[in-house]
């Protein structure tokens, strides 16, 4: 399998998006999209299957709340029972607020540790960067060359209907990283 | 412009026998059992009453915060907006009709000294008062909205939207403070001794969720086979409809249980007597019900993102909130008129009925004076193009 790869720029979201779902059309495989934001869409039209990190963010909140309602529990009953204003031990009703605190703490920090560590990316990584203007004013479509269906003066002319700024060949590191 | 192709005719008789039937069966009621029907007339004028009112505030926030996304179906809470008058005039007739319903009109066992404010707050003259300045304050304030969003589509002057903003913030200061009182007087004070100071937040919080499921179904009703909406109201909107029905589901379970915790935590007699009578015995089922059909179901149901695009799932769950807000207002009323004992029979599906007919009947002939969509709305086309996410 050929790990050429054509970098296709863009001035405008717009024209990412009708150049990504028109390629995608025509049966390219599309490597990835670089984009300064996020463009609303445009995992429609890159054919994305469903982001599977709300599962992570939904079980991180379960399990903080659930491991919190029994930690709460466990002390304020069972470990060491205090009794509170002659409330019985095991009061549901104080446990709640704590209880959706830990949810909320665990979805947050679980989905954020989850997208990290997916991306591979951690304090102090160089990210090789596609174009520096991507990260400014700039959007960028990559597209594998390695289909049947790949044919560079088709897709070429294509592109430029696109208003695509600049079309080059690159070639992908061996680690599968754009350079 | 007028259209008559939102609701067919069948529909509209639909609508009218409900109405009628329920009505005829209430009006039998007011002889055999007055108290229950009350009950009844109370808890469905105020959902009537609150739907309208939450048109207008959806409508004025909308504006306030420069929203264009829900400008393509703008026309659905403006005409629960113009509902106002009659709600509030149906609010009013309930009110006075049986004022000794209220327990400060004829039980006063308060001493002079320690209640002075609230034995002069519920003096039954300035109690009306109060209510009739609180409806001709909001219907005056939507009504005026309304009629310069629907100048707009003929005048097509950008001032008039650019002129609502400022009339949108008038409306949601004074709806803040109006509606807030409106809500204790109108059902903290079926219980005169006891007090919540969330009650406010607590009504505003049902009252956004159910108005948020009625314009849901609306708008899914009026896309269907061919309406005026279709083609027009698409899945971005419902989209973003429920991301927000999600979110104040939750808010309103938020409000519900630090209501609650507050009272329990402290547990002073004067403030538990009113989770004493709705959690200990018969009614606890009930509120344990208003819990799942107002947040578990909204909650689970709606948490993936297909869910809220899909118009049978966000159909079935708007619908599922409405009976929870109904359950809801059927908690704060019934053990406080009618006592230990959850009642359901006739004379609940009757007001019901007529309800349902009722709000139909208005919306429908309030959402055919004007053109389905402002067309010559600035956001119009942001609203047609712009993606949820």
């Amino acid at each position: 399998m050929s790990d050429r790869v054509l970098v296709a720029t863009f001035e405008h979201e717009d024209d990412l998006l009708a150049a990504t779902a028109a390629v995608r059309r025509d049966g390219q495989r599309i490597v990835d999209a670089f984009t300064p934001y996020a463009v609303h869409g445009l995992e429609r039209a890159m054919g994305l299957r469903p982001s599977r990190l709300t599962w992570v963010c939904f079980f991180c909140g379960m399990a903080g709340a659930l491991g919190m309602l029994w930690f709460e529990h466990w002390t304020a009953a069972i470990d060491w029972p205090l009794d509170v204003g002659g409330k019985p031990w095991n009061s549901m009703p104080s446990d709640v607020p704590v209880a959706f605190e830990a949810a909320v703490l665990l979805a947050g920090f679980g989905s954020v540790l989850a997208l990290l560590a997916v991306s591979r990316l951690f304090p102090g990584k160089q990210p090789p960067i596609i174009d520096p203007r991507v990260t400014d004013d700039r959007f960028v479509l990559v597209i594998a060359q390695s289909d049947a269906a790949f044919d560079l003066n088709v897709i070429t002319t294509q592109l430029a209907d696109f208003r695509a700024l600049s079309v080059e060949e690159r070639v992908t590191l061996p680690g599968g990283e754009l350079q | 412009m007028t259209t008559n192709a939102t609701v067919r005719p069948a529909q509209r008789r639909l609508q009218a026998q409900l109405m009628i039937a329920g009505g005829l069966v209430l009006a039998v009621g007011c002889g055999i059992a007055p108290t229950r029907i009350w009950s009844n007339l109370l808890v469905g004028t105020f959902f009537l009453l609150t739907l309208a009112l939450g048109g207008a505030l959806f409508v004025a926030l909308t504006y306030v915060s420069g929203g264009g996304w829900h400008v393509a179906f703008r026309r659905i809470p403006e005409a629960l907006a113009t509902m106002l008058p009659i709600a509030g005039g149906a609010m009013l007739l309930v009110l006075v009709g049986r004022m000794r319903q209220y327990g400060w009109h004829h039980d006063w066992h308060g001493d002079a000294g320690t209640f002075w404010f609230k034995e002069r707050w519920l003096t039954p003259s300035f109690w009306a008062l109060r209510a009739v300045l609180y409806v001709v304050l909001w219907s005056f304030l939507a009504g005026w909205l309304v009629a310069r969003s629907r100048r707009q589509d003929r005048a097509g002057s950008p001032s008039l939207a650019a002129g609502n903003v400022r009339i949108s913030a008038l409306f949601l200061a004074v709806y803040a403070v109006t509606f807030s009182l409106a809500s204790v007087d109108w059902m903290m004070a079926l219980e005169p001794m006891w007090f919540s100071t969330m009650w406010g937040v607590y009504n505003f919080s049902g009252m956004i969720q159910a108005t948020l499921a009625v314009v849901i179904i609306l708008a899914l009703f009026l896309r269907s086979n061919g309406g005026p909406l279709c083609g027009v109201f698409n899945d971005e909107h419902l989209h973003d409809l429920g991301k927000l029905l999600l979110g104040f589901s939750c808010f309103w379970m938020y409000i519900w249980f630090s209501q609650y915790m507050l009272i329990w935590y402290s547990n002073i007699p004067e403030e538990t007597s009113y989770f004493i009578a709705r959690t200990h015995g018969p009614w606890g089922p009930v509120v344990v019900g208003s819990i799942v059909l107002n947040w578990v179901v909204p909650f689970f149901v709606l948490l993936p993102k297909p869910a809220k695009r899909n118009g049978r799932v966000m159909m079935r769950v708007a619908v599922v909130v409405l009976l929870g807000r109904w359950v809801d207002l059927y908690v704060m009323v019934f053990p406080a008129t009618l006592g230990e004992t959850p009642v359901f029979g006739v004379w609940e599906v009757a007001a019901m009925c007529c309800l349902t007919g009722a709000t139909g009947l208005l919306f429908f002939r309030a959402f055919s004076a004007a053109a389905p969509v402002p067309e010559r709305d600035a956001y119009l086309a942001e609203s047609m193009h712009y993606h949820a996410g």
